[in-house]
């Protein structure tokens, strides 16, 4: 029964991450950063998913990256491009209309 | 330090060329901004639990898939094996049977050789069965990888998004219009049987007579020899009969364009078949001169008489074939 209610919760927090990135690359973030500002949400994420997530979100012209050299060690850092901006904003939208409705219907029971 | 360059290369080993570079340094930097100052190997070993298998950490980065056939084709991909399975198994035990059947030898035992058939016979069935699950699944997993339309929804049969259109082709087909898998079946039944006959005309086609157990055959009618130099005429022609039974198989009723395969398919063969009657050499002249005895007509006249009548009576079962096709594909 456990097992049956872990793949469920992941299956509903699947759907979220995505947003759940976007919401933070609004300022410039690099990979350890993210995980951590997404860590302090309490929002946990695979770090196995979260990496591969920002790659495709870049070849999606949704966020762009860029190496930052300055510092002691490279570090490659993850930003919102104009059209993430744009998409990150009606998913939020969406996401809100859609969880008043959850909230509603589960109110409701 | 060596853990994680061996990690890093455990992952960027799996992914494209081009990618390496820019995700091993990116991995990296980020396992080094996990580590603590001084870190130990129980440090890098806790942060490279974090990351996980890198097999699953290549398979996210890349996108390629990591099943061999997804929801979008698995549908289809299982109906065809359903399909095609009892087909091919069918169609190897009949030329299997076709083959022991005339080559059968009076000096075997009846019993022995059976068993004998019966034995290959499983053993034929196990291997088409492998045979047709390993090529279609290749065909599958190949259609898999080079489709990149990001459409997830599962294919129809036709190759496309289901819509309630489909139901049409689902839906009840006139009986008299409709194919039966019975019909494809005989169908490919006979191909089989017409041409194993064929390639053995030398010890089935010709004269028998009354011995002493019971009836042996004396001489061939037809000349084996010259029959198999036409057997690229031959493949043609199976090729063409299994094409149009497949073509049923798929459609279940008569439709034009099988009327029109089943016209093109009779006009192949009643050409190939005044091709090859015509030419004298396929009879065998000893048993040209057998008849010639028996009928007391000259040699000429025999070979005249059975050419004359195969060039009027074929055409005429050929063109009723394809009337009938488009009769039966204009019934609504």
């Amino acid at each position: 029964m456990s097992n049956l209610l872990d793949s469920l919760t992941t299956e509903l927090r699947r759907g979220t991450l995505t947003l759940a990135v976007l919401s933070q690359l609004q300022t410039k973030q690099y990979g350890y950063s993210l995980v951590q500002l997404l860590e302090q949400s309490g929002i946990s994420i695979e770090q196995s998913t979260l990496y591969p997530l920002l790659r495709r979100l870049e070849k999606q012209e949704l966020v762009e990256s860029l190496w930052d050299t300055t510092e002691s060690r490279p570090r490659k850092y993850y930003v919102l491009t104009d059209f993430g901006i744009e998409i990150y904003e009606k998913l939020k939208t969406e996401w809100l209309v859609n969880s008043k409705q959850l909230y509603d219907l589960l109110k409701g029971e | 330090m060596n853990l994680i360059d061996v990690y890093i290369n455990e992952v960027t080993r799996r992914l494209p060329e081009k990618n390496r570079e820019d995700i091993g340094l990116e991995l990296r930097s980020t396992i080094e901004d996990m580590l603590p100052e001084d870190s130990t190997e129980q440090d890098i070993k806790v942060v490279l639990n974090n990351l996980g298998n890198p097999a699953v950490l290549a398979s996210n980065y890349s996108e390629k898939p990591m099943h061999l056939i997804g929801p979008r084709y698995y549908d289809v991909y299982v109906s065809l094996l359903k399909m095609i399975l009892p087909i091919a198994a069918v169609v190897a035990i009949i030329s299997l049977l076709a083959e022991n059947i005339f080559n059968y030898n009076e000096d075997q035992a009846f019993l022995s050789v059976a068993l004998m058939v019966l034995g290959k016979g499983i053993w034929l069935i196990i291997e088409v069965f492998i045979q047709t699950f390993f090529w279609l699944t290749i065909v599958f997993a190949i259609i898999e990888r080079v489709d990149n339309t990001k459409d997830l929804n599962p294919l129809s049969f036709n190759g496309k998004k289901w819509t309630p259109e489909d139901l049409k082709s689902v839906a009840h087909v006139p009986r008299k219009k409709a194919v039966s898998n019975g019909y494809v079946f005989f169908s490919l039944l006979w191909t089989a049987i017409w041409v194993t006959v064929y390639f053995n005309a030398d010890h089935l086609l010709g004269v028998y007579q009354k011995g002493e157990n019971g009836l042996q055959f004396v001489m061939p009618a037809l000349n084996q020899p010259i029959l198999n130099a036409y057997w690229p005429v031959v493949i043609i022609c199976v090729v063409l009969e299994v094409a149009l039974a497949l073509f049923m198989l798929f459609k279940k009723q008569w439709t034009k364009n099988i009327a029109l395969l089943n016209v093109v398919k009779e006009l192949v063969g009643t050409i190939s078949v005044i091709v090859i009657i015509t030419n004298v050499a396929i009879f065998n002249q000893e048993f040209i001169v057998y008849m010639s005895d028996l009928l007391n007509l000259n040699e000429n006249a025999i070979t005249g008489y059975i050419q004359w009548l195969t060039i009027i009576v074929y055409p005429i079962f050929a063109i009723w074939n394809c009337i009938d096709g488009y009769l039966k594909a204009k019934i609504n």
